[in-house]
Parts: structure tokens; sequence; C-alpha cells
């Protein structure tokens, strides 16, 4: 459901969510339990999505009732968590006897990790007839081959910007290349406006910035296969960080950046973009949402437009490559057979066109919903989506969880001036010896 | 120690009056720097998001009335404050009752391995709720108090009790030994003592740790957090949580719910700190 | 000073001997008796204790020898936590940094705190107002409490706007994100925080001391600095000593604020021992790591306790003989 609420939030220590969430631990306990109605009888499946607000509570409430409604006997015990306390909340519950049926899952590492406990339930068979629907998008949630969850919706990371701010400084078309792109810093400063914010203090939208750097000096094999192996042995990682340093020392970001929150409040980078003191910044398809509350400016979404990452001279990636992810959900080995087929339902088109319509999703997993999204901002997303060969997981999420945090952390302290693009993979190295 | 002395008139000397002075100028200087933020987040919940950003100083312009009209007619608002409220009375009465019973054990009986005991709840303030979230949730879904209100109140109750331990002993040890004796010479009990004497006469002690109890309670969110997955089950802190829009950290919103979420913990304490005044003058007149 | 205020000095709070039952051992109805009153007074907070504080410790202990990422299974590694907790520059830099907030709590928040309480303590105009204020952020949760300066001290906040507005725009500093003054700015807002905790605890040791020692000494001629330095600090020594305790268990287990506000950052600079134990052993799911953290914490904290239990605290115990009596 919502969009932006997506992994990279994982980290998003943002005040009072984190403390939240993050504080913890551990998770909770499912009292609720879905009873297994082997008999054939009646079947209740315990849900623990993120959409503690609307629209997302409202728009899956009304996707239990119409399933309950053509299968009476399976109903549903909702659980709406806010959600960095569901990610706090479901590593615990997978370790008790007594996880929920269905949680949301955000697939690739993360999900890896929580298949060891043997609670995930492989629904290989029971989606085999449908989940080609989903076309690439649903290889996220495999492991080994099995498939141990679905997307509900997929995200992609590219440039948000201000068309005002762009044509102000006389910036006539998007930058496609690294040198456009300084170039329209230069151009920008000149005319005394911000060129990007950027939420340094939740470091994993720093973490954006070195891997679209990665995804361009590294051909794409190489991405891939020393991701899987765990090692980061070609120079173009190494490269990654320089060309982030060159960035860093055109210093295109807002003033005290590293203790700017990504989300939080007007003073957030995307209160910043939406209020106009920004031009742009690198983030999720879920940022036009995630303005909505931060700024009294009703018609900040017509001032909005996208781009790519541009490409980099002389690097071995794939051009087009995008990074991106996607929001799911589970079933867990407490659901029966009743839960794959409610995920097929979710997977349909009509549930697909409802959470797109009802922005409970920005962009669908299922293509089929594609028509329904109509933001024209939104349209130039998607079809950035489309196009890309490949979308490569945000490595915090592709990665295990404790690997993925400290390559975040060591690009974030890069941000701060400390270490040194070998850094960067030494700290990989590092957390890979330690797990 | 009845020293009564015709006390000098305030006001009547000049060193007195700049005293006084200076007094009231530090009250000025204090209230300032302690009410400014208070009153951001207050005035915060009246303005939208872009006005605390915009324009963080000055009264809120417009005021936006939203904020605190959707906290105080929200269900969940009144529910969540219901749980609290609950969990933090129970807590506090057990660390008060169970705390106070201990530190009397251990501030007027003299016995083997008396000062071990102290070391040991001493021990307990070494170790904070958050390092031991991970151990205590296993115990408490073991014992089945997950979805209990008991399940928050009793590991808060026993993470007060060293501080609660800490800070009651000492005083009631200063109670002095003549007040028991007389006591006892009217045919108290040692336990009689305990309930008609010393209690009352540590009220500025108990008080003391029956607010620090009441407010760790209040403001604890690890544990509730574990504890709890029914919304129904909620305390404050998890509330405002839930509380944010979907699609970000809605300030303005939430700054209105702890406005709205502190009140009852300010009257806990105006209501409990009348009774820190004047509480001990009893006993040093005796 | 007077013989009479001076004698009286060293009693007052501190008190009487814990051992003075042993003075009237013919009161006692009786050991049986003795023994049930004390099982009936310990039992309830013992088992309560034992069950919810030092069953989780012994639980973390336990973790401490394993890695194990909370699923699947766990591996026995010895010590290997803790010598990968050592060697790690993060964590001792964090410890570094825990230290710099003890220090400062006892150099800046101790005397302060001690002059708001005898201020507050005072008969004037407003008293309970004035408490109830200097009382209130202690009220407000630390999430609060960090969303609220976060947003004060952000770029041209609340802070920066002040300073702007009354000339002193060479005094504005990126709160939050210089590496260099982070600390200072969280120190700043913890004092904010917690010094109505002190003061409540100092008020309450201030009303132990009875008003007639510092009536009687004043009509002696001595000034206001001398009464507060030659009685009322020494009659509030048992109170100081627990303060400082208490605060510096604070200091080093200090969490919430830096985590919300900072997330230890920029670069690890606000990091503490328990931001740090939260992020490795719960956000990164590497529980045995974290348990062996939170170990850690626990020792560094209980070496701290034994040392001033032994060297501050136990005049407490010692000290004081005479009786404050009328």
């Amino acid at each position: 459901m919502n969009v932006h609420m997506s992994i990279p939030r994982r980290w998003a220590a943002i005040g009072l969510a984190s403390t939240m969430a993050l504080t913890a631990v551990s998770g909770c306990s499912s009292n609720s339990s879905s009873n297994s109605g082997s008999n054939g009888g009646s079947v209740t499946l315990t849900w623990w999505h993120n959409g503690a607000q609307d629209p997302g509570k409202a728009v899956w409430q009304s996707v239990a009732d119409a399933y309950h409604a053509a299968h009476p006997n399976v109903s549903f015990k909702i659980s709406p968590i806010q959600n960095e306390q569901l990610k706090t909340k479901v590593p615990v519950a997978l370790q008790s006897s007594d996880p929920p049926s269905i949680y949301q899952q955000w697939g690739y590492g993360a999900e890896a990790e929580q298949i060891k406990s043997g609670k995930l339930m492989d629904i290989t068979q029971q989606a085999s007839s449908w989940i080609s629907q989903l076309g690439n998008a649903a290889a996220g949630w495999q492991v080994d081959g099995k498939q141990y969850g679905i997307p509900f919706d997929l995200h992609i990371v590219g440039f948000w910007y201000r068309t005002d701010l762009f044509q102000q400084a006389g910036i006539t078309a998007p930058p496609t290349t690294m040198d456009e792109l300084n170039a329209a810093v230069t151009k920008l400063k000149a005319k005394g406006i911000t060129p990007m914010s950027i939420g340094s203090k939740d470091k994993w939208p720093d973490a954006f910035w070195w891997e679209y750097f990665a995804l361009r000096e590294c051909s794409l094999d190489t991405v891939k296969n020393e991701l899987k192996a765990l090692k980061m042995q070609d120079p173009c990682w190494v490269k990654a960080g320089t060309d982030l340093k060159a960035l860093l020392d055109t210093k295109p970001f807002q003033n005290a950046f590293l203790g700017t929150p990504a989300q939080q409040g007007a003073g957030s980078s995307a209160g910043l973009i939406a209020n106009g003191k920004a031009a742009m910044e690198l983030q999720g398809d879920w940022e036009g949402v995630t303005m909505i509350p931060l700024t009294s400016d009703k018609n900040y979404a017509s001032k909005l437009g996208w781009f790519a990452f541009p490409t980099v001279t002389g690097g071995a990636g794939t051009p087009g490559v995008a990074l991106g992810g996607g929001d799911g959900f589970s079933c867990t080995t407490k659901a029966t057979d009743a839960c794959p087929d409610f995920l097929k339902y979710i997977a349909s088109a009509d549930v697909q066109k409802k959470l797109v319509t009802s922005q409970a999703a920005t962009l669908p997993a299922n293509p089929a919903a594609n028509d329904a999204v109509a933001d024209p901002t939104l349209k130039t997303v998607l079809k950035s989506l489309q196009s890309a060969p490949y979308i490569q997981c945000y490595f915090d999420q592709a990665l295990s969880t404790s690997i993925g945090a400290a390559l975040n952390d060591a690009i974030a302290n890069f941000f701060a001036g400390k270490g040194s693009p070998e850094g960067i993979v030494k700290a990989f190295t590092q957390a890979v010896a330690n797990q | 120690m009845s020293v009564s002395t015709p006390r000098a008139a305030p006001g009547r000397d000049y060193r007195q009056s700049r005293a006084a002075g200076f007094t009231y100028l530090a009250a000025v200087v204090v209230i300032g720097l302690t009410v400014v933020p208070l009153a951001f987040a207050v005035l915060g919940g009246f303005r939208d998001n872009a006005q605390i950003n915009t324009s963080p100083a000055g009264w809120p312009h417009p005021w936006v009335f939203g904020n605190y009209r959707e906290v105080v007619t929200s269900p969940t608002f009144w529910r969540a404050m219901a749980n609290s409220t609950v969990i933090a009375l129970v807590a506090t009465a057990l660390t008060v009752g169970l705390g106070a019973m201990a530190a009397f054990a251990l501030s007027r009986y003299t016995f083997k391995g008396r000062e071990g005991l102290y070391t040991l709840f001493v021990v307990g303030l070494l170790f904070p709720l958050t390092a031991a979230a991970l151990p205590l949730y296993l115990l408490l879904r073991q014992v089945g108090l997950l979805e209990n209100p008991l399940g928050v109140a009793l590991p808060e109750a026993a993470f007060s009790l060293p501080v609660t331990i800490v800070i009651l002993r000492p005083f009631m040890r200063a109670i002095p030994g003549e007040i028991e004796d007389a006591a006892v010479v009217d045919g108290a009990s040692r336990l009689g003592f305990f309930w008609r004497i010393l209690l009352p006469l540590s009220r500025p002690a108990l008080v003391t740790v029956a607010i620090l109890a009441f407010v760790t309670s209040w403001n604890q969110f690890l544990l509730p957090l574990l504890v709890f997955s029914d919304p129904n089950n909620f305390t404050l802190p998890l509330g405002v949580a839930a509380f944010q829009t979907q699609y970000t950290q809605d300030v303005a919103r939430i700054l209105a719910y702890t406005t709205a979420s502190m009140v009852p913990a300010l009257a806990f304490f105006v209501l409990a700190q009348r009774r820190i005044v004047g509480g001990l003058t009893g006993s040093v007149k005796g | 000073m007077t013989s009479r205020t001076g004698g009286l000095a060293p009693t007052a709070t501190s008190a009487t001997p814990a051992g003075r039952a042993h003075a009237r051992p013919a009161r006692r109805p009786g050991a049986l008796r003795r023994r049930l009153e004390l099982t009936l007074l310990l039992a309830p907070a013992l088992i309560l204790f034992v069950g919810m504080v030092l069953a989780p410790i012994g639980a973390a202990v336990y973790y401490g020898f394993f890695k194990w990422s909370g699923f699947g299974s766990m591996q026995w590694i010895g010590i290997g936590n803790y010598r990968r907790a050592l060697a790690d520059s993060v964590f001792q830099h964090a410890i570094g940094h825990n230290l710099i907030i003890a220090i400062l709590s006892l150099v800046l928040q101790l005397p302060l705190s001690i002059a708001l309480a005898m201020l507050l303590n005072r008969k004037m105009h407003g008293r309970v107002l004035l408490r109830l204020v200097v009382f209130a952020p202690y009220v407000l949760s630390e999430a609060i409490t960090a969303v609220v300066w976060s947003l004060i001290l952000q770029p041209d906040g609340l802070v920066d706007q002040v300073l702007k507005a009354v000339g002193l725009r060479s005094l504005i500093h990126e709160w939050l994100a210089n590496e260099n003054i982070v600390l200072y700015t969280l120190f700043a807002v913890i004092t904010w925080k917690y010094i109505g905790f002190g003061i409540i605890l100092l008020l309450a040791g201030l009303q132990g001391i009875p008003t007639e020692l510092r009536e009687a000494a004043a009509i002696d001629g001595a000034s206001s600095w001398q009464v507060t330095r030659r009685i009322t600090l020494p009659l509030l020594g048992p109170t100081i000593r627990i303060w400082v305790f208490l605060s510096m268990i604070g200091s080093l287990q200090l969490f919430d604020i830096p985590w919300i506000m900072t997330s230890g950052g920029p670069a690890n600079a606000s990091e503490t021992m328990a931001t740090y134990l939260l992020d490795r052993g719960f956000r990164r799911y590497e529980f045995g790591f974290g348990s062996a953290l939170a170990v850690i914490l626990f020792l560094v904290c209980f070496l701290f306790a034994v040392l001033y239990q032994r060297f501050a605290l136990r005049r407490d115990t010692d000290g004081a003989m005479t009786r404050m009596v009328g």
C-alpha cells in the first residue's frame, strides 16, 4: 500500500515513528492466530499490513470485505500497523508459534532471511496459474526458485524536480547525463536556488546516490553476480564512490543536509521540494504523495516533473537500469490455502486498479492496471519503469538486513566527509564477514 | 527542634529586596527557556505543517483548529487515554506499594544479607528496559501476558522498583528513631508504625517516586509496542504513531495529539506536588 | 555561623543509622514474627523484580554468546561478540560520548538543578505555577521532545530566527548537522527535558530541611550564601548523591533523544552505547551481538555503581550519627 512506505523507510529514523519502532526489537505476538480450518470449515485469516491510515486502511478493508462476500467461509482479522512498528513486530512474531496468516512483505534479502524461521508458506504451486500476470516483478519475492510472496505495487527511484525553478534557472530540458546535471546545478546556484534536497539524517536517501552510481559504473552482470556472491571485487564499486565524491564536491545540497529528515515535516527533503525551497531530489515514486501534507500549496503537484538518473560517461552500466523495489504480502504456515487464493485476488487487475485510483499505491504490480495511473508526472514515472531493462532492488533490501544497514552507514558517513570510496567497499566486506 | 523565631519582615532591608528581585528575574528566565519550546508545541497544534516551517515564531496565522478538534473527537484518542491511565495507575500503585514495603524492610530492619539485597535492587537500575526488550518479550509471551495491560504494567513496575527503593531508603532512614520509639510506647507494632507513621512522614519522597513511576509509564513506548497488536489496547504513545497520516509524519497533528495527551500527566503532577509541600514538617517538629 | 547551627548541620536528613534496631533488641516481638514481617515486606517486590528484571538480564547474557539473527539457529561463538564490540571504533567513540554527557551533567546540570530547586523552594508568588512549568518538559514524552526540538533547531528554525532577530547571526550553527556541535546541542535538549526530574528530587530533599535551621542561622548573622553553603548543601548531601547516581546512570544509558533527533549521526558523532546497541541488535537483527552489547552496557553501569557505592553513597550509611532531636 502506501508506496512511499517502501523499504527504504525501514531505516527512516523518523521522529516518532522511529522511536517507536526502532527502538524496538522485537515484535509482537499475535494472539490472533488463524485457526487453520482444515476441515473445510470456516477460516479466519489474520492480516498485518502497514496501512495504518486511510486510504490504505479503508482500501484493504474493502478488499477483504469483497473477498469475504465471494468466499463466505473466509473471514479476516485485520491489524493495520504503522510501518516502522510493523517491521519491528514481524521478526519476533515469526519466531513465535503464532505469526499472522498474511503480513506485509518487501521481498528480496529480508524475505530470504525470514524464510529461515520456517514460518513462510511456499506458494509456488498455488500461484503457478496466475503469477505470470505480474511479470518479472514477482521474481523479487522468490527465493531459490520458490515463491514466498507477491508484490502488489512497484517502486522506482529517480529525480523529482520543480519545473518552475528549472524554468527560472533557464534549464530547458531535464538532464540526461551527469555533465548536464552538473550544469543544471551551476545554473540553479547562479539564481540563488538550492539545487538539490536530500534527507541525509535517514541515511537511506544517501544510499540511493551511491547505488545509482554503482549501477552506472558496473555492468549489469557484475552487479547481479557480485551482490549475490557478497563480494565487491570489481573496481567499478570504488568508482561509484569517486563519482559520488565529485558530486558532493559541487555542494549541490541544502544547508545542514546532514541533519535533515527525509519525510518528516515541511523542513524535510520532501517538504523542501513541495514548498519550492529546493529544485530536485533523488527519491522514489512515492515522493509526490509524501508531499501532500507538507505544503499548503494546493497546486504543488502541477509544478513537479520527473527524470531518470542520468548516464555516467564511460560507465559500464547498461543504460536505463533503475533502482527500485515494491510492497507485497507473504502467507505464513499458519494460513490455509485460502491465503494464496486471497493473494491471487490482490494481484487481479480489479484490485490493482482500485489500489491505484485510491492512491494506496502509485505504480501497480499488475501491468493490466497501468491505465489507472492518471497523474501526468506519475505516467512519466511508469513509462520509465516499463522501459527499464532491469530494476535493481535497493541494496539495503536486496542484501540481508545487517549488511544493508552497514552499507547505508558507510555511505552516510561518506556524505559527512568521513571515509573514502574504498572505505564503503571495505565496510561492505566487513559486514559480510560479521554476518 | 522547635526553634520558632520571629521572621524578619520581607522586603524590609535593601539586601533582601534585591534578593527577591533577583529571584523573580531568575524565575522569568527559567520560565522563558522552559515555556518557549512548550508553547511551540502547543501553538504548533494550531498551525498547519507549512506554517510550522515558514513562521515558527509568532502566533499561528491563521489559527487552525482542525488538528485539536480531530484529536478530541476521535474515539481512538480517548480509548488510548483510558488504556494509558489504567496502566500507569496500576504500575504506579505497584511500584510505590511494593517499593515502600521493601524500602521499609531495607531501611529499618537489620538482618543478614540486607546490604546484598539492596545491592541486588540497585543492579536493576543498571539495565535499561530497552536493553532487556527481547528477552522480556519472550518471557511475557511464555506467561501469556501479551495483549494484557498487566503485561505492560508489571514490567514497568519492576523496572521502576530500583529507583523507588534507592530514593525511599535514605528517606525512611532519616526519620528519627525517637518517633519510632514513641510509637512503640504507644503500643504500635512494627507494621503499625510503618503504616500509620512512617508512610505519612515519607510523603514527599513517596510523591516523588509516584510521579517518576507515573511519568515513566505514561511515556513508555517500547513495551506497549511489543505487547499490544490490537489497536484497541494501544496506549497514547502508540496512538501518536498510529495518528500519523499515511504518507508522512503530520507534524501539526502530532503536536496537537501530544499536547492533549500531556494534560493528564501534568494534572497528576499538580495534584501530587501539592502534597510535597510541607510533607515533612510534622516530623521535624516532633 | 553559630555553634548551634554548626552542630546540627551534619545530621539531619542523612540520618539514623540503619542498624538502630540493634539498640533495642528487647523490644522485638520474637524472631519468627520478625521473619514473617520481613517476608511479607520483601517477597512481593523481590518476586516481581527477579521475574521481570533479573531473568531478562540472564537471558541477555546467554544470547550474548551466540551469533543469531533472530531467525533460525543460533551459533555459539563464545566471547566473539564481545571482542568485536570492543574492537569497533564506533563503539569506543560511543562510550566517549556517554562519558562527555555524564561529565557535562555533573558540571553544569547539577549546580543548575540545585539553584533552581532552592529558588522554587522559596516563598514567592506563583511558586506552584513555576514548579509546574519547570516540571512540564519531564512529562513530555521523549519522542515528542525530540520532534519539537528538531523543528526548533532545524536550519532557519526558531533558534536561528531568534538569533537573527537579536543580531547574533554569527552564533547560528548547523545545530544537528555539525559533528563538532551535535553532542552539545543534544546535551542542551537533555538538560531541558530532565532538569525537572532533578528538581523534584531536590525539592523533596529541601522539604526535609527544617526552615528553622536557616532562619536561626540568618538571625545569627550568616549571609544567605553562608547559609546555603554551610547548612543547605550539607543537608542536601544524600539527595545530591542520589541525583548524581541516577544522572550518571541515565547518561550512560542515554538513548531516546539522540536516537530520534540524529540517529547517532552525522557520521556517528552522537552515537551512544544504547543507540549503538539498538541499531546493531535490533535494527540490523543481530540479536546475539546486541545482547552482548547490552551486557557490556550493564557492566559499565555496574562498575560505576560499585565504585560510587563504595566511595560516595556509603557515607549515607555510615555517617551522621547525631540525631536530630528538638
